[in-house]
């Protein structure tokens, strides 16, 4: 069953923001909001979870990309976001390599087993 | 509650099928998250283009003031009623996907018809922000970037079965521990037991229990 075409949004540095807009995923217009966010050295933490919060309530966008050292300043909303659409990707960024002890998806999987269950 | 053996054996078998797909998931989660986290060279690709062109002329001062998507992602059921993405380029759809995406898009910006779709005027390549003459090094990020987002579309379906997968595990652990309770006298699975297997979360039940149980035997899917 084909489903409908949706965008792609990044909340990330200005390299990884770039990056991917070069790839084609930008959308902006004047009557729109932007479907990407460039963290910047005076980025506030309210401005990225506004702006992730918002990126969660658009019904046109599948999924969101976001760099894993802002995601950390976002974990409590990231954890909180518990439906498959959109799907929230954490990514590596230039200067922070990817660790999967952070990642939610992946705490979440490991809270499946315990050591009580593999006894 | 009268729990029958057979219902506790079909139990703990498709809590292991579960488990087992789980962890083929979560495998192939990792080998694209190594394949995404192996793609630096896009950010290699970026910095050489600033280098050859300037330090302010890749970034957001470049950005247009008007931009539509060239790519995008659909979602779809799968057979087991998950979502599925994959990527879709502006222009490539197929007939039956450009209705639905052209509906959204109007819905959002207010019209009240679907629009004629304009042929005369392909979205712009982000390329041009930069220049007429790009670098090659800013082809090789694009690129790059759009191999990432192939992947990222591939790793978002992933995440959602784990997801889905975690949840029903958790719903039959909880299922199987209930039924346990309604069975009080049984005793601990023993340590080394030739019938442990990690893959069951409870105790077997013992044969003289029930006189017509066969004895346990260890549950692996076909």
């Amino acid at each position: 069953m084909a489903g409908r075409g949706k965008l792609i949004a990044v909340i990330g540095d200005e390299d990884t923001v770039t990056g991917f807009l070069l790839g084609g995923i930008g959308e902006l217009n004047k009557n729109r909001h932007p479907n990407f966010l460039v963290v910047e050295k005076d980025t506030t933490i309210n401005e990225i979870e506004d702006t992730f919060r918002q990126f969660l309530n658009r019904d046109d966008i599948g999924i969101i990309l976001i760099n894993q050292y802002i995601a950390e300043m976002v974990r409590h909303a990231l954890d909180a976001h518990q439906r498959s659409i959109p799907a929230v990707l954490e990514i590596p960024s230039k200067e922070h390599p990817y660790d999967a002890a952070k990642d939610s998806i992946l705490r979440r999987a490991r809270g499946v087993f315990t050591a009580e269950d593999l006894r | 509650m009268c729990v029958e053996p057979m219902a506790v054996r079909d139990l703990r078998a498709e809590l292991d099928s579960l488990l087992l797909q789980l962890l083929r998931d979560l495998e192939e989660l990792e080998a694209k998250r190594v394949a995404l986290n192996a793609r630096v060279e896009g950010w290699l690709s970026l910095s050489k283009a600033r280098y050859a062109m300037g330090a302010k002329s890749v970034g957001p001062l470049q950005y247009a003031s008007h931009m539509e998507p060239q790519v995008g992602v659909c979602t779809s059921e799968a057979q087991d009623g998950l979502q599925k993405f994959w990527m879709v380029r502006a222009g490539t759809q197929t007939p039956e996907e450009v209705g639905p995406c052209k509906a959204v898009l109007c819905r959002h910006k207010g019209l009240t018809r679907t629009p004629e779709p304009d042929p005369s005027a392909p979205p712009q390549d982000p390329l041009n922000w930069f220049g007429i003459l790009v670098p090659h090094s800013l082809r090789q990020a694009r690129a790059s970037f759009w191999e990432g987002l192939q992947l990222a579309a591939d790793m978002a379906s992933l995440q959602i079965r784990i997801d889905w997968g975690r949840s029903q595990l958790q719903g039959l652990q909880e299922k199987l521990k209930q039924w346990s309770l309604a069975l009080p006298d049984l005793p601990p699975q023993k340590q080394g037991s030739e019938h442990s297997c990690s893959l069951t979360w409870l105790h077997y039940l013992r044969p003289s229990s029930f006189t017509d149980c066969p004895p346990p035997q260890l549950f692996l899917p076909p």
